[in-house]
């Protein structure tokens, strides 16, 4: 029965006193007490600049009473109750506040479902999501998150950045091309801290059985695009700019930011099996706005560490990697861990067929999950290596050359990965 | 009934507004008369109105449906003479019903024998009476009121071969107040028709008076000075006659012709009426409370007039782009209903003739501080011809029964003014006074019971509002309090149910009671009170503590 309640009477009440509405910018506030004021300042700039004729909500997810970022973010008044407007715009539409407290401190997936939630009862027809602490919020931002939904009737929206060519390395050797080859749409930011999505596939997700599982609960988003492919709904990419995150170094919480996309991706895999097994070739997503972008500063990031945290890496969990790699896969690792480092190189066939070991070995559960996407750090390291060493120099032109071929190898051994998902494999206990 | 002694009487008014040319036609001339509309003065009293706003009604060559006045001290021959013009004032005030009449003081007709005098020649002593110019190159700048028909304030005068001022159409050229003897002029006409006992004028365009280089040549103190001269005179000579002022503009601005309570009575609230549509549609109280909001305090004394339409535009003029775009696609969407800056059509036809809204646009009138006008034919939901060429389209026969040329005219068909409205929906076999007299849930004997509750409390008319801004902001709730009388008015203003809490903690004890059908509601006690209201459904509550 606790499932059946899960809003508060607060909320609710909240909630009926927004009644219908267009747009739902939702967010969660929870360590974000510095930015959070920025945040709904640009949301309500956005809406008064952008949706002046709309009805218009943010659902802002806090902890309980005593979190320090709902309580300023709740009193923050906003721009149109303080009469403040933007110069020359006047939105005709009140614009509402709705401030979410769950107690405790709320997973992202426990604040989705509660955005979620506001917006199948409000019937919001386009939302987004949007981080707070993101530095690259500004009114267009969330404009060009919820135009497609609203005026184009997408179904998800993932956004689209100008990058650093050595950010989003996961993302780029990894999340993207593997989702892309196996579920058939090519969505490069499928984990992201700011989406949309329409009412339809708000309510779709709020109504999945899903928000017990823990890699909803750390990174919900790919989810609900996978979501999206799953229900033949319409997905498309939107250019938001500059992307804000500092590059995330390799070091130690490599390993959870694997557990919770790398982890998030196998278990959707695993999931959404009849997806993927039966699509075809990957098809590209349409885009508004421009393409992915790329610039070519420096990067500070420690090769000889990555290298070196690679081999050890490698060596330590050479028990583990035997479990879960395919024999030949696992002998071609060991033989390039021997290499000079200046020799080293992890060819992309190679990394394919790594990760596809991982995927068949977490569907067939030859190892507790967790730890058998914990065990992937180390090879991605390697591959992290071997790719800055082969791209120092590459154009942005030239590396997304390389990523459309990576993204071809995927795709060609695709069969690999059904055919070891698909054998019957003995479990060693 | 007669007329009680009130100073004040057009504060606690409901004002009727028509055209006797609209009216009724008393000898089958197929245009209205003054005869004809005091045949009708029963059916205006038994409605529950208090004032009659007539529509120009002078000589006139009706280029500018009578603000083009050729003669300001008679009644033009298609509505009757003078004595007709009389016997109806007197038939009027004999049922308790006051009269306002237009006067037109900015401008005459280029037919008027003011002008005609002016322009015979440059040394003619009325030559100054205009306002005239070799170049028309002063005044750069000023604004064009009429945007789809001039291209300037200046006209040529190929018979004194200069140019005159006009802010309106070129054949209405404007008076020179500078002159003093066009104020003189101007007042002998209005004692002319206060001492025949109307009970007031609606002074059109007055924000135009005066011209002066390098401004917009609107709200100029001399025209305030003008005004105050007028009211000083009006009070001393005449006291209770009243004084309205047709200018539209932001109420902070129309705020300065109240003076210090020694200029004009009474001042049309503009910018609230597209408002009160836009709120309906918007489903959102915002617009209402924004221009409330920024409306000043006014002098005791004073008034201001508020309406839904009249026989203009739905004037636009008032409200942002953004706002006016929205308008435009909400309530004008085939670009045939749009006209200046404005939407020509009529209430019933923009509400989609959905009852429910034009009930409740019509309790938002009644229970708005102000004093409400009604517009002729809106009490029975009458339909507009969007076909007619500039605003005749609101200006068709009233219909009065499913008769010939419904009961409006004995003439031949043809021979109308204009043509009834004949449609399926709102034709006059559909629409009449006559068959919702005799139907007990029709829209005219609706407003006969909305009228003759608002008429039965002074906080209608004189009270403070007060908001009690609920958090469902699809709900406009406020309070009227004025003495002893309090009343909450609650309106949805939303198509769906909606559940509302207000808080009434100031309230505590009192019991609200439904003024429609004196049905008593639970007690407002500790807890915010809470109401359930259908769609576009609203209430009155008078609140005693008993």
């Amino acid at each position: 029965m606790a499932e059946d309640v899960f809003l508060s009477d607060d909320l609710l009440r909240q909630l009926m006193s927004v009644g219908e509405v267009d747009l739902l910018v939702g967010m969660s506030s929870l360590h974000a007490a510095n930015t959070v004021s920025h945040a709904l300042d640009e949301i309500e700039e956005s809406f008064q600049r952008n949706f002046v004729r709309q009805r218009v909500v943010i659902v802002n997810v806090g902890g309980g009473d005593n979190d320090e970022d709902s309580a300023r973010a709740k009193g923050h008044d906003n721009l149109a109750e303080k009469g403040v407007r933007v110069p020359g715009i006047t939105s005709l539409r009140t614009s509402h506040r709705v401030a979410a407290n769950v107690p405790g401190s709320p997973s992202p997936g426990i604040a989705l479902r509660t955005i979620l939630a506001a917006a199948d009862l409000l019937r919001a027809r386009a939302c987004a999501v949007v981080s707070p602490a993101a530095s690259n919020l500004t009114p267009d931002s969330v404009a060009n998150l919820l135009r497609p939904v609203y005026r184009e009737k997408f179904d998800f929206v993932a956004p689209l950045y100008t990058r650093n060519k050595y950010q989003g390395l996961l993302a780029r050797n990894l999340l993207y091309p593997m989702s892309r080859a196996l579920f058939g749409w090519g969505i490069r930011e499928l984990f992201s801290e700011e989406w949309a999505f329409s009412g339809r596939l708000a309510a779709l997700c709020l109504n999945q059985d899903v928000w017990h599982e823990e890699a909803i609960q750390a990174r919900p988003e790919a989810w609900m695009a996978i979501s999206a492919m799953a229900s033949d709904f319409r997905c498309c990419q939107a250019f938001l700019g500059e992307k804000s995150q500092a590059t995330k170094g390799l070091g130690r919480d490599i390993v959870e930011v694997l557990r919770q996309t790398v982890g998030t991706l196998f278990w959707c895999l695993e999931t959404r099996q009849s997806l993927w097994l039966d699509s075809g070739r990957s098809q590209s997503v349409p885009t508004f706005g421009p393409a992915h972008e790329l610039t070519s500063d420096p990067t500070d990031l420690d090769r000889h560490r990555i290298f070196e945290m690679f081999r050890s890496g490698v060596t330590e969990l050479e028990p583990i990697l035997s479990s879960i790699l395919d024999p030949e896969t696992h002998s071609e690792i060991k033989s390039i861990v021997s290499l000079e480092e200046g020799k080293f190189r992890f060819k992309s066939g190679l990394w394919v067929r790594t990760l596809y070991d991982f995927a068949a070995s977490y569907h067939h559960a030859v190892i507790n999950r967790d730890h058998l996407v914990q065990a992937l750090a180390p090879l991605y390291r390697g591959m992290t290596y071997s790719f800055l060493a082969e791209h120092s120099d590459s154009s942005p032109a030239e590396m997304e050359t390389a990523s459309e071929t990576l993204c071809g190898e995927f795709e060609l051994q695709k069969p690999y990965l059904m055919e070891r998902w698909k054998a019957k494999v003995e479990v060693k206990s | 009934m007669t007329l009680e002694k009130d100073n004040l009487w057009y504060k606690d008014a409901v004002i009727y507004q028509l055209h006797v040319r609209t009216f009724s036609d008393s000898n089958a001339d197929g245009i209205g008369d003054f005869a004809g509309l005091t045949q009708r003065l029963d059916y205006l009293e038994e409605l529950g109105i208090t004032a009659i706003w007539l529509l120009p009604f002078y000589p006139s060559p009706l280029r500018d449906d009578g603000y083009d006045i050729a003669d300001y001290t008679s009644v033009h021959a298609s509505y009757g003479s003078l004595e007709d013009f009389k016997t109806f004032l007197a038939e009027a005030h004999r049922r308790g019903l006051r009269i306002i009449i237009e006067m037109v003081l900015n401008h005459t007709s280029d037919q008027h024998p003011w002008f005609r005098e002016a322009r015979s020649s440059r040394e003619n002593p009325r030559r100054d009476w205009y306002v005239w110019s070799e170049t028309d190159t002063r005044y750069q700048g000023v604004p064009i009121v009429f945007v789809d028909t001039e291209t300037s304030n200046w006209a040529w005068d190929p018979i004194s071969k200069s140019y005159y001022w006009h802010r309106f159409f070129s054949h209405q050229p404007d008076l020179n107040f500078d002159n003093p003897a066009v104020f003189e002029a101007v007042w002998e006409v209005m004692k002319f028709w206060l001492n025949l006992g109307v009970d007031g004028f609606r002074l059109d365009a007055v924000a135009y008076l005066v011209e002066r280089e390098g401004t917009l040549c609107e709200n100029l103190p001399e025209t305030h000075a003008i005004i105050r001269e007028l009211r000083k005179r009006l009070d001393l000579a005449y006291p209770g006659a009243m004084l309205l002022a047709e200018a539209n503009q932001w109420p902070a601005d129309v705020r300065a012709y109240f003076g210090d309570g020694d200029e004009f009575h009474a001042a049309f609230h503009f910018p609230l009426m597209p408002r009160m549509f836009m709120a309906v549609k918007l489903e959102d109280r915002k617009p209402i409370i924004e221009i409330l909001d920024q409306t000043p305090e006014i002098p005791e004394s004073c008034q201001w007039f508020i309406f839904l339409r009249n026989h203009d535009e739905l004037t636009l003029e008032m409200v942002t782009d953004v706002e006016r775009d929205y308008m435009y696609d909400e309530y004008a969407t085939d670009k045939t209903m749009r006209i200046n800056r404005g939407i020509r059509r009529r209430l019933a036809p923009m509400m989609d003739n959905d009852r429910r809204q034009i009930e409740l646009l019509n309790g938002l009138l009644m229970s708005m501080p102000g004093t409400p006008i009604v517009y002729y034919g809106d009490e029975i939901g009458m339909g507009d011809n969007i076909y007619l060429g500039d605003r005749n389209g609101v200006r068709t026969p009233m219909q009065w029964n499913s008769a010939l040329n419904a009961g409006f005219s004995l003439a031949d068909p043809e021979r109308l003014y204009a043509p009834v409205i004949s449609n399926a929906v709102y034709g006059y076999q559909a629409v009449n006074a006559d068959s919702q007299k005799r139907s007990e849930h029709s829209l005219l004997r609706w407003m006969k019971s909305l009228l003759q509750v608002r008429n039965a409390f002074q906080v209608f008319s004189r009270g403070t509002i007060q908001f009690l801004n609920p958090s469902n902001h699809r709900v406009l709730a406020y309070m009227r309090q004025f003495g002893e009388e309090t009343v909450l008015v609650v309106n949805n203003l939303s198509s769906s149910a909606q559940a509302v809490e207000l808080d009434v903690q100031r309230y505590k004890g009192y019991i609200p009671i439904e003024m429609f059908g004196r049905n008593l509601f639970p007690r407002f006690g500790n807890s915010p009170y809470l109401l359930t209201l259908g769609p576009y459904q609203f209430y009155w509550f008078q609140l005693r503590r008993i």
